[in-house]
């Protein structure tokens, strides 16, 4: 069996003959979400950097790209293309579900380790599907879903909730948890979905001002909530408005101006803004790559840097297998968040926190269950 | 729906609508004088977009600019779309489509040609400006002006609308009234014998792309103003106002005017009724059920031949 | 006497000068500003990538940088070798041309004579496309499978609507979606329940039969429409089936799509066999399905169907005048197409076991179509060969060049090649034979469209 396995990977000797170790990541990097994938691919490529210029490895980290244009349909050969290289070790990605879907048996068939910063779809860490080397890196969206119902139901005591997605595998999920927490605690729920890239949201801030709710929940990522945000508030809107860590983002607030101000944000992330390593990162990113880090980047990294701690701890002898069994028990305290997995590769649950938009910055609010009472 | 969200959504259609209407121009113009989809427009559309962000950048607003500054950056940011419009379409004819129209080539050809050069331009955008969206600075606060019928209007609601409408009123002109639109509607005609009488086909299929260059560019300006700016911004509105310009009757400047009017009041009457993610599932319906009944368009052929 | 000489002799500078036009508006020079600005572009194309923070961090980077020097004096180059060295150059390269194309053309012809080497050239790619797979490292295997394989199947099917009977669909795509939906229905893998689930190789006659179905009730309403509006009308009906797959959650599964989908099996005479993740197995079956496609759309082509097909493309209303029943040919081919379209689909939901509406966007129509018209439309070994380069094209530039350049260059390779060589790879005979004749103004290339915007 073993020896079955070896044969299958063809991972005998510690990654590669010439000494070198590599981290691969597979996302989005042409087509139409290349923006995520950048975020993504860059935050991988400075945490190799940082461990290659520490230089108390012992051996090379080399980072590969593999691009699967966050498609379905693209991503075997993406995946195939990583699995062939016998210098990668573990994989981040892949970023999007639909991607991670068919990517996926490919590599439980190599034993190649994937950790995703950003698949959130909740069926992928379903025993059925056989994802055996699948490690989710983000919690998938109920506990946001949940905290943001709680939120509105106990502390803002709303009556009618006009709750939208995105259109999305992430929006989609995280509004139907939020739908189900909202009516078991006897909310009115206005259930709409406006795809992203609407070329035109003001009918959209029209139609949620004339149903007169008084709040609002938007699950989706901020390139959208931004043009959104800014029609809402020409259309006279005065609710509460929330979203989730896909809006969490500096370039939010950036693309939203005055708009954004007063929007809750939730996110599983402890307070980004006041750790010093945090801010560490956010410089350090700024400096390598001119542009400050976006969504996913800080998770990313995180992750990059959860497998460099393993593969420091094995001493250069570094087989896919081992490493995948030795992530999936491992814990590991980053920046956003504590890493961990239960037995089918999903995120062990985090709490989760509550922003606020405020004078143009976001600002941190606490915990979302303790803030609601 | 109440009255009063009719006429909401009626106001805010007629907004969209015209937008449409002005890109669909570009659409049916070069239709017209070359029975051609132009499906490179819609990166037209999206460079224009980006001329304004450029030339905002450049002068930067800053928080509170004055009235009279208001209307120095508009005008400014609306030249630098045009420009930018303009730029692309006449470097798309001279490069892509000129080649092409002096060995005779079937028109399937200038399709794929199209969209080759669609894919090429908007990558290369992509490449050059970053691919993460960016708003246009603020050059006015916005707020309602008026209010038609009980729905209020505000400032980039009535900028929209104008420049639309005068920008087709000009056009409408240039093309019945002065010597360049007797040449293009020549030309439309039949292009051999505008040839015959000493119409210079070239010139005027040159200057019909930038025209429609032009007001594609200044219709991105007006679209980014009105959502945000991006590389990939130019498909979905671009399809659309395609779809406009088709009901209209493509190659007829009036009816690519009706048909974005129409097919903007028909997207955002969807929202209240069917919800946003049908609305483009609702143009697409008007547009075959146009079709089918008048295969033409609503206002049929005027500038162009029978397909 | 004189005065009058000199005036004539004014009269004629005068007109001279009139006529002489300004040095930089010469053909030669004129060439030089159009190098000079593609070398701009091309600096441009291989410049640094930008970002949002600093939208002239791009354009400062490639327009101030050597990489704009070397560019110019490429372009710049080419210019001086063709305007004062053309003569040397043109005659070597016509030489080079005959010399390739004279063998090149000669095979073509002794393949259009020779039966029995056709057959055997036929039997050799058969022969090569069984062997050579397993010897490809499992990436462009995967590839292969994947991607070059199913693309193939579609243009063979959408070559029978554009190259055969000349109808411009851009919905062609959307026939594709019918087809994996319908798989992923009849193996119950979608919110609603299907009468019974069924093995996917059952699926592929009712894929069938659905997507002749669906082609028939988009096609009666609007075949009667030509050229553009026909294909306006297609791209309106993929929008609308891609929406409906994305916006109607209960019945497709909206946006989180459908998955666990099962492989190919059988299960015949004690024989039992189930396709897995495996590419090669799944190469073999598509194989069979293209050869057998091919064979069948081939004795299409000759029979009374394909000449009426072709009696349409050319003339719609000379061959309706002459006892065609165009709408029923032009529909006939509207739904073959759309049924191999299906099949297409639903081999490939099978091989992936999981869809979701972002793999039927409707660029995926606009791009089926560029691989026909590059391979050579009409002509199946040249769609072929455009669907394989193509699909091939962006997966092998990804070791050199940035991944999210790839499309840029796919587009300007797109333009270059229907500017020198419209007529594709591979064309077929007749249509180059079209294409000339177009060229000449003797007459139409297609039946959808007289030559754009006449001659200059």
């Amino acid at each position: 069996m073993v020896v079955g396995a070896l044969a299958l990977t063809g991972c005998g000797d510690s990654g590669g003959g010439d000494g070198t170790v590599r981290i691969a990541f597979q996302g989005p990097l042409s087509g139409d979400n290349v923006a995520l994938g950048e975020n993504m691919q860059n935050g991988v490529k400075l945490a190799i950097d940082q461990a290659n210029a520490k230089g108390d490895l012992g051996f090379e980290l080399e980072y590969v790209a593999s691009d699967d244009q966050g498609l379905p349909d693209k991503a075997t050969a993406a995946a195939q293309k990583v699995i062939d290289d016998e210098s990668v070790v573990a994989v981040v990605g892949p970023a999007f579900s639909g991607a991670t879907n068919t990517a996926s048996p490919l590599y439980a068939e190599a034993g190649l380790v994937t950790v995703s910063p950003s698949a959130t779809n909740p069926t992928l860490t379903d025993p059925k599907n056989n994802f055996t080397s699948l490690l989710r890196g983000v919690p998938n969206d109920s506990q946001q879903g949940a905290g943001m119902a709680t939120y509105y139901a106990k502390k803002l005591k709303a009556k009618k909730v006009y709750l939208i997605d995105d259109k999305t595998d992430y929006g989609a999920g995280l509004a139907g948890v939020a739908e189900k927490g909202l009516k078991a605690a006897g909310i009115e729920v206005l259930r709409k979905s406006v795809p992203q890239k609407t070329p035109d949201y003001s009918a959209t801030a029209k139609d949620v001002v004339n149903s007169k709710s008084d709040a609002l929940i938007y699950a989706g990522y901020y390139q959208d909530a931004a043009p959104f945000a800014k029609k809402l508030k020409e259309a006279g809107y005065k609710g509460a408005a929330i979203s989730g860590d896909g809006t969490n983002d500096v370039k939010f607030v950036e693309l939203a101006g005055d708009a954004s101000e007063n929007w809750f944000l939730t996110c599983p992330c402890t307070d980004a803004t006041v750790e010093a390593g945090t801010k560490k990162f956010s410089a350090d990113y700024q400096k390598a790559f001119n542009r400050a880090p976006g969504t996913y980047s800080a998770e990313s990294y995180d992750i990059t840097n959860m497998i460099i701690e393993q593969l420091r701890a094995a001493k250069g002898g570094v087989e896919r297998e081992p490493l995948r069994d030795a992530l999936a028990k491992a814990s590991y305290k980053g920046l956003t968040k504590t890493f961990s997995f239960d037995e089918n590769g999903e995120f062990k649950g985090t709490d989760v926190y509550l922003y606020q938009v405020k004078g143009g910055k976001i600002a941190y609010q606490g915990n979302i269950n303790q803030l609601a009472g | 729906m109440s009255l009063q969200e009719f006429w909401d959504y009626l106001v805010l259609g007629v907004m969209l609508g015209s937008l449409y209407a002005v890109i669909a121009i570009g659409y049916t113009l070069v239709y017209g004088v070359l029975q051609l989809i132009n499906f490179a427009h819609s990166e037209v559309f999206m460079l224009g977009a980006y001329g304004s962000l450029i030339v905002l950048q450049l002068l930067d607003p800053g928080d509170n600019p004055s009235a009279l500054a208001s209307i120095g950056f508009v005008a400014l940011a609306m030249a630098g779309s045009a420009l930018f419009g303009g730029v692309t379409a006449y470097g798309l004819e001279k490069v892509a489509y000129r080649p092409l129209r002096r060995r005779g080539a079937p028109r399937l050809i200038f399709l794929i040609t199209a969209i080759g050069a669609s894919f090429f331009l908007y990558n290369l955008a992509g490449k050059l400006f970053g691919r993460d969206p960016m708003t246009l600075p603020e050059m006015y606060d916005n707020h309602d002006v008026f209010s038609v019928f009980g729905a209020g209007v505000n400032i980039t609601q009535v900028l929209q609308f104008l420049t639309a409408v005068v920008m087709m009123v000009g056009l409408d002109l240039l093309v019945n009234r002065t010597k360049l639109g007797k040449g293009i509607r020549a030309v439309a005609q039949d292009a051999e014998v505008a040839s015959l009488m000493g119409v210079d086909i070239d010139r005027v299929i040159s200057r019909t792309f930038v025209i429609g260059g032009v007001l594609g560019g200044v219709a991105g300006f007006l679209f980014a103003n009105l959502n945000q700016v991006s590389y990939t911004m130019g498909f979905i509105p671009g399809i659309t106002a395609f779809a406009a310009a088709v009901v209209g009757g493509i190659g007829n400047i009036r009816g690519a005017m009706a048909g974005g009017v129409l097919i903007g009041v028909v997207e955002t009457m969807t929202v209240p009724l069917l919800g946003d993610e049908w609305r483009s599932v609702s143009a697409m319906v008007v547009l075959i059920l146009v079709l089918m009944f008048r295969p033409m368009g609503i206002l049929g052929k005027q500038v162009g031949r029978a397909a | 006497m004189s005065a009058v000489e000199t005036s004539v002799k004014d009269v004629a500078s005068a007109a001279s000068r009139l006529r002489r036009t300004a040095w930089y508006r010469q053909p030669r020079f004129t060439r030089l500003w159009a190098m000079v600005a593609l070398g701009v572009l091309l600096a441009l194309v291989t410049g640094e990538q930008g970002n949002t923070r600093d939208i002239f961090f791009s354009l400062e980077g490639s327009l101030t940088g050597p990489n704009l020097w070397v560019c110019l004096a490429l372009t710049v180059g080419v210019w001086a070798l063709r305007e004062f060295a053309s003569t040397p150059i043109k005659g070597a390269v016509d030489q080079a041309k005959a010399a390739v194309g004279r063998p090149g053309g000669a095979l073509r012809d002794r393949l259009q004579g020779d039966q029995r080497l056709r057959w055997g050239l036929i039997g050799l790619a058969l022969v090569l496309a069984l062997v050579v797979p397993s010897m490809l490292s499992r990436t462009w295997q995967t590839v292969l499978v994947d991607q070059i394989a199913i693309f193939a199947l579609l243009a063979i099917g959408l070559n029978v609507v554009i190259g055969w009977a000349g109808l411009l669909d851009l919905g062609f795509f959307a026939f594709f979606a019918v087809g994996a939906y319908s798989t992923a229905f009849w193996t119950g893998r979608l919110p609603v329940e299907p009468p019974m689930v069924l093995n996917p190789f059952w699926v592929i006659p009712i894929a069938v039969v659905t997507c002749l179905v669906t082609g028939l009730l988009l096609g009666a309403p609007t075949l009667r429409l030509r050229g553009d509006y026909l294909a306006i009308v297609t791209l309106g009906f993929h929008e609308i089936i891609y929406l409906v797959a994305k916006n109607a959650d209960g019945v497709t599964g909206g946006p989180q799509g459908a998955r666990l989908i099962p492989d190919f099996s059988f299960d015949f005479a004690g024989i039992e066999y189930t396709w897995s993740i495996k590419p090669l197995p799944y190469w073999y079956l598509l194989v069979f399905f293209i050869v057998l496609v091919i064979v069948l759309f081939s004795r299409l082509e000759h029979s009374r169907v394909g000449r009426a097909w072709t009696a349409i493309r050319e003339d719609e209303i000379a061959a309706a005048a002459n006892g065609v029943d165009t709408v029923r040919f032009k529909l006939m081919a509207f739904a073959i197409g759309a049924s191999t379209s299906g099949v297409a689909g639903v081999i490939f939901t099978s091989k992936y076991g999981y869809i979701n509406p972002e793999v039927f966007p409707l660029l995926q129509s606009i791009l089926i179509l560029a691989y026909v018209i590059f391979g050579g439309m009409g002509s199946i070994p040249g769609v072929l060969m455009g669907a394989a380069a193509l699909v091939w094209l962006p997966e092998a530039l990804k070791d050199y060049v940035d991944a999210s350049d790839r499309y840029m260059y796919l587009g300007a390779l797109l333009v270059i090649m229907m500017i020198y060589r419209p007529q594709g790879i591979w064309p077929s005979r007749r249509r180059q034979r079209e294409l000339k004749m177009a060229e000449e103004g003797l007459g139409d290339a297609d039946a959808m469209s007289e030559p754009a915007g006449g001659k200059a």
